[in-house]
């Protein structure tokens, strides 16, 4: 067969479908046809065939209009004069007696997707929604929501919404539905179809007759009910029982969520709800579609969040299989963490430890690094492993393990002494340099502890030349010099030598500085050094507090059952998502921060903004309003320092995620001259109103305090 | 819900058939999928949601294809994979498989299925019995009789249409049960489950009323109704064809139906219990680097004597620089995969209470081989006729239609191997 061209294909298609011979056998009309939609899907550019396909639409035969329907569909907004002409073909197939033939023009009508054609389009819809057959009515009320979608501005007639909420007693669960679904989409800027008294007893009692896809829409729009007594709560959430246990997972989560929004005033019941639908989620966990166990282990993270012993006994369902993809893998390490107690710590670990031999190497680290979490309750059990993995010498083990280790000791201080003895000696497995910068960190920090330090800090001294990373760089200045204050007879001379490249011949801005900003605290004398590098980088009684509280639901309910919780990464702020609606302010803890990236965090932001009030005990406050503090040193101490956290966000913009983090340092002096607090304040990213907002939350709650 | 439009593309990333639903997304967009794919698989984190701008792809894979829906609201990922699937499901019971060729071949019905089971991003007729009805691969041949609308789409029996007739009334059931274990390298079972599922085949004319009958045992696990303290198993998970009228069954716990015509799934449950391992393996795989690998396996039937496990196959890992394979088993052969790194001992028929042996002895390159190598574990297939493990047992079939006709149920019991891993210590 010769290679024919687009182009040479389009022509010959064009001869044969005008052949009056072709036109009037039909068998071979719609073989042509076929022809023109299989080279449409391949990618040919047939475009130019549209008059002659406009005339095809014009036959008796079912399938050969459903073709060039769906040929007319994808070419109509590049031809829309030519559309125009297939407008009288559709009208005269909405009065078909076959209801087949009317619903499929009505659709196609819509789908053509031409704000020209709308003054057209309206007539036979409006007639759809009385037609006999309840196929057609499906189509005729979807209809109007794309019309709608087609031309936002506009306003829909009154007296067609009022007839789609009189459709909402079809017979019809599809119609039914698809009214709810097509309000929604129309009364968009009202938000939403209206939900009242009568319309939820209505579609509460209609659900059973609804397929699965239809049962998650009513639980999902009746969510913006609000129940008038709570006798009407408690029977309406009776009714919702038995699809809280549904087989379903799409179902179960949908009623979950309904029931969340109903409960938002009563905690207690929001808890029991997540108690019975502890099984149904275990059984979606072991769904034989990877995917919707992922839905669900992610979902089950969130319920973790408010319920933290949900789970503590089944721990065995988050085991990982073998052959199970890593983004399973990594979520069920990450579930595993949070059901740790006494009694499975030493299953859980031994389990945990198999995993960081994982081929997936970000398996593996994410296996090495919740086993550090875990050692933060179980130092010597998780020490003892983590220096058993040292002893594999695999690179990037050893690295990630490193990188633990540094992350442990900075929570708990007291670990030092083993992690010390453990990462003696495996500088030449770690090639990265964010295993570099941990190990550089911890010889800096207790260089003391370790006698073969300047032996090891020599040998990155002497390769700094070829040294690509900045940060690696940095933290071998600050190593050297933190060494140099304990150990000063060995390092001085290759702190010289450091200090002299990175000061003469070092071509990075960062580095250099640092160097000169270190040569000249030197020159100022070893106490002044001592006071800057060796005053801890937070004061030493400020401890972190460990675990994190159980939040209330309504922290994360509202991303229940959405696409966020399947994002990966807490604290990923999208810009291309952002709202353009303005909203008023909120506060929300989610997404949560862990101590480690709320270091780093305070250490990259630059903004602060510092204003005066009087204190009080705030902690307790600042969680009313969804405030989290993170760390506060002890109560006498001066001067008194709390470090805190929050997300705005936009409250209207659930369809969306955009959101912006703020970090906070409250400053309690009382022994200087005028009583106050300084706030310094942090954000990322930068937007000014949010900020405005959090300042004016705090303050009422700091002026709250005081007035007391 | 809110896809925005459904793709179906080859392994390549080639589009091969789409719909665009609600037009809020660029179709272009769906260019950047297979680079996004490719980047994540580089980084070792494939996920099932990449986003790309405001857009999010969802997507599962099927034999040579990729099911991906866009969208670019915050909508119900669970929904949208269920949906994904139920494509997959659909499709699949009007091609018998589903692969990029089926899609090339059916290209027209492919397209009208779309139109159907979805518009303007919401799922509407996705129930394939009815599809069927009124959307056949014979579109091809012409026939205008053939379009009128079915009267199940409104119908109150939405599953079965009137006036099916057949010569001989008769109807299979199948109860299969598999079984999951995990057993840790120290011999130790971490977590084991058993899902069942009971199968029909109904051959019967007109619109019959069928019941099913359960032995009580199973009955209270199913209704969470604990008769005799300890014995009883609680069976979660439980879900019914929607032809069973669930509001019966939850008062006097019968299983009562009118069913669809020819396959379906009845129920399915499972069952999370600790179940002892019907085979039951032992291993000892010794390496010496550098020069040999020497494997010792040990199968043993722990289920009863009368019962045979059919169709048995140990499958070991050996390493993947493996090479002259010797083998000496006590009964069945064994025989060297190298493409996936395994020994398979296959065993025909496997008697209860028996126990066999299997060495094998590998040589290894004194060149190590120096890529990181996954621990897989062992895996065994097999499959037990006439034995369920849950002890379900059909006591009666019950059919009446208005002629009064005489139909004969069958039954038949399956367990087999589901995700059956033993974890080895090498």
């Amino acid at each position: 067969m010769p290679y024919i061209g687009s182009e040479d294909t389009v022509r010959d298609l064009r001869r044969v479908l005008s052949n009056p011979n072709v036109q009037s056998d039909q068998l071979r009309y719609r073989n042509t046809i076929l022809k023109v939609i299989r080279a449409m899907s391949q990618g040919v550019d047939v475009s130019g065939l549209f008059s002659e396909m406009v005339k095809a639409c014009a036959t008796v035969d079912i399938v050969q209009k459903k073709l060039v329907y769906v040929f007319l569909c994808s070419y109509a907004t590049l031809n829309p004069e030519l559309s125009l002409l297939v407008i009288n073909t559709l009208r005269k197939d909405c009065q078909d007696p076959n209801p087949m033939v009317r619903s499929l023009a009505l659709r196609n009508m819509t789908n053509l997707r031409l704000p020209s054609l709308v003054e057209y389009v309206e007539q036979p819809l409006t007639a759809g929604l009385r037609d006999r057959a309840a196929c057609v009515r499906r189509v005729a009320v979807l209809g109007w929501a794309k019309l709608h979608n087609l031309q936002t501005n506009s306003e829909i007639d009154a007296a067609v919404v009022n007839e789609l909420y009189s459709l909402l007693r079809d017979p019809d669960p599809v119609v039914m539905v698809n009214c709810l679904r097509a309000l929604e989409e129309i009364l968009r800027e009202e938000g939403g179809v209206a939900i009242n008294k009568p319309i939820t007893h209505h579609l509460l009692n209609r659900l059973k007759e609804c397929d699965i896809w239809g049962q998650c829409e009513v639980l999902r729009i009746l969510q913006r009910y609000r129940p008038q007594s709570e006798d009407e709560l408690f029977n309406i959430l009776s009714l919702l029982d038995v699809s809280l246990i549904s087989p379903h997972p799409p179902v179960m989560a949908a009623t979950l969520s309904l029931f969340l929004s109903l409960c938002s005033g009563l905690p207690a019941v929001g808890l029991a709800a997540l108690e019975r639908v502890r099984g149904p989620l275990l059984a979606a966990c072991g769904n034989t579609s990877r995917e919707m166990q992922f839905t669900a282990l992610c979902h089950i993270q969130l319920l973790l969040r408010s319920l933290p012993g949900l789970m503590g006994e089944h721990y065995k369902r988050f085991f990982c299989g073998y052959a199970e993809p890593a983004y399973i893998k990594q979520r069920k390490i990450e579930v595993l963490v949070e059901l740790v107690n006494d009694d499975n710590v030493a299953i859980l670990l031994d389990e945990l430890r198999g995993y960081c031999t994982d081929v997936n190497i970000s398996t593996a680290h994410a296996a090495i690094s919740a086993i550090g979490r875990i050692g933060r309750s179980y130092s010597d059990k998780c020490l003892e492993i983590l220096t058993e993995l040292l002893g594999l010498k695999q690179e990037h083990i050893t690295s990630a393990v490193v990188q633990t280790m540094r992350d442990l000791v900075w929570v708990c201080p007291q670990c030092s002494r083993t992690v010390c003895s453990a990462v003696e000696g495996c500088e030449a497995e770690i090639q990265d340099s964010q295993g570099r910068h941990a190990l550089l960190w911890l010889l800096g920090v207790y260089g003391e502890q370790v006698s073969s330090v300047p032996y090891t800090l020599e040998v990155f001294i002497d390769g700094v030349r070829s040294e690509a990373s900045v940060g690696v760089k940095m933290e071998l200045l600050t190593a050297t010099v933190r060494l140099f204050l304990c150990r000063p007879a060995e390092t001085q001379d290759m702190l010289g030598r450091l200090l002299h490249y990175c000061i003469e011949e070092e071509t990075n801005m960062c580095v250099s500085d640092q160097a000169l900003l270190y040569y000249r605290l030197l020159h100022c004398g070893i106490e002044e050094t001592r006071k800057v590098l060796q005053c801890r980088r937070s004061d030493p009684s400020l401890g972190v507090l460990i675990g994190r509280p159980a939040e209330p639901i309504n922290q994360w309910s509202y991303i229940f059952n959405t696409l966020e919780p399947l994002r990966p990464g807490a604290i990923e702020t999208d810009d291309a998502l952002t709202a353009s609606v303005s909203a008023p302010l909120s506060l929300s803890l989610s997404p949560a921060l862990s101590p480690e990236e709320f270091e780093d965090l305070w250490l990259q932001q630059q903004c602060p903004t510092i204003f005066r009030c009087s204190p009080q005990s705030l902690q307790a406050a600042m969680q009313l309003v969804n405030i989290q503090t993170l760390a506060f040193t002890p109560p006498h101490t001066l001067p008194w320092r709390v470090y805190l956290y929050t997300n705005t966000q936009n409250k209207h913009s659930a369809d969306t995620c955009h959101g912006t983090l703020i970090l906070g340092e409250l400053l309690v002096k009382k022994n200087t001259a005028e009583k106050g607090i300084k706030v310094t304040l942090k954000q990322q990213p930068r937007d000014e109103k949010a900020l405005k907002g959090f300042l004016s939350v705090l303050t009422t709650v700091l002026h709250a305090l005081s007035s007391e | 819900m809110s896809a925005s439009a459904i793709f179906v593309l080859d392994l390549k990333g080639k589009v091969l058939i789409c719909r665009n639903y609600k037009g809020d997304v660029d179709m272009a967009e769906i260019d950047h999928f297979m680079s996004l794919l490719m980047q994540h698989e580089e980084e070792g984190l494939i996920c099932p949601v990449m986003a790309h701008g405001n857009v999010h792809f969802m997507w599962i894979k099927h034999s040579n294809l990729y099911l991906v829906a866009t969208t670019n609201k915050n909508s119900n990922a669970s929904l949208v994979y269920s949906f994904l699937y139920k494509l997959v499901e659909v499709f699949t019971e009007y091609f018998k498989e589903l692969e990029e060729e089926s899609i090339q071949d059916n290209f027209v019905v492919v397209y009208e299925l779309l139109d159907e089971l979805m518009d303007f991003g919401f799922p509407q007729t996705t129930d394939s019995k009815i599809l069927q009805e009124y959307i056949t691969q014979e579109g091809a041949k012409l026939e205008v009789a053939k379009t009128k609308v079915p009267t199940t789409v409104t119908n109150a029996v939405s599953w079965r249409s009137e006036g099916i007739k057949y010569k001989k009334n008769e109807v299979f059931i199948d109860v299969i049960e598999s079984i999951n274990v995990l057993v840790n390298a120290n011999g130790s079972v971490m977590s084991s489950d058993i899902v069942g599922s009971i199968k029909l085949k109904t051959m019967l004319s007109g619109m019959p009323e069928l019941r099913l009958g359960l032995n009580d045992r199973v009955l209270f696990a199913l209704t969470g109704w604990s008769g005799d303290k300890g014995k009883t198993v609680v069976m979660e998970d439980v879900k019914f064809h929607q032809c069973v009228r669930l509001s019966r069954f939850e008062s006097d716990r019968t299983i009562s139906f009118i069913p669809p015509d020819g396959e379906s799934e009845l129920m399915s449950y499972r069952i999370n219990t600790h179940v002892k391992p019907l085979i039951w393996i032992e291993s000892v795989i010794e390496k010496f680097s550098h020069s040999r690998v020497e494997i010792m396996v040990k199968a043993k039937g722990q289920f009863k004597k009368q019962s045979v496990a059919n169709n048995v196959e140990v499958r070991v890992p050996v390493p993947s620089d493996a090479d002259s394979p010797k083998f000496k088993t006590s009964t069945g052969h064994a025989k060297y995969v190298p493409e996936k790194n395994l020994v398979v001992w296959t065993i025909k028929s496997f008697p209860g209470g028996k126990e066999f042996l299997m060495r094998a002895h590998f040589g290894l390159p004194s060149v190590e081989n120096d890529e990181a190598e996954g621990k897989p574990p062992i895996t065994v297939k097999f499959e037990i006729p006439y034995f369920t493990v849950s002890g379900i047992q059909v006591r009666y079939m019950k059919i009446i239609e208005k002629s009064g006709y005489q139909a004969l149920p069958w039954v038949r019991y399956i367990t087999q191997s589901g995700d059956y891993q033993l974890r080895t210590n090498v």
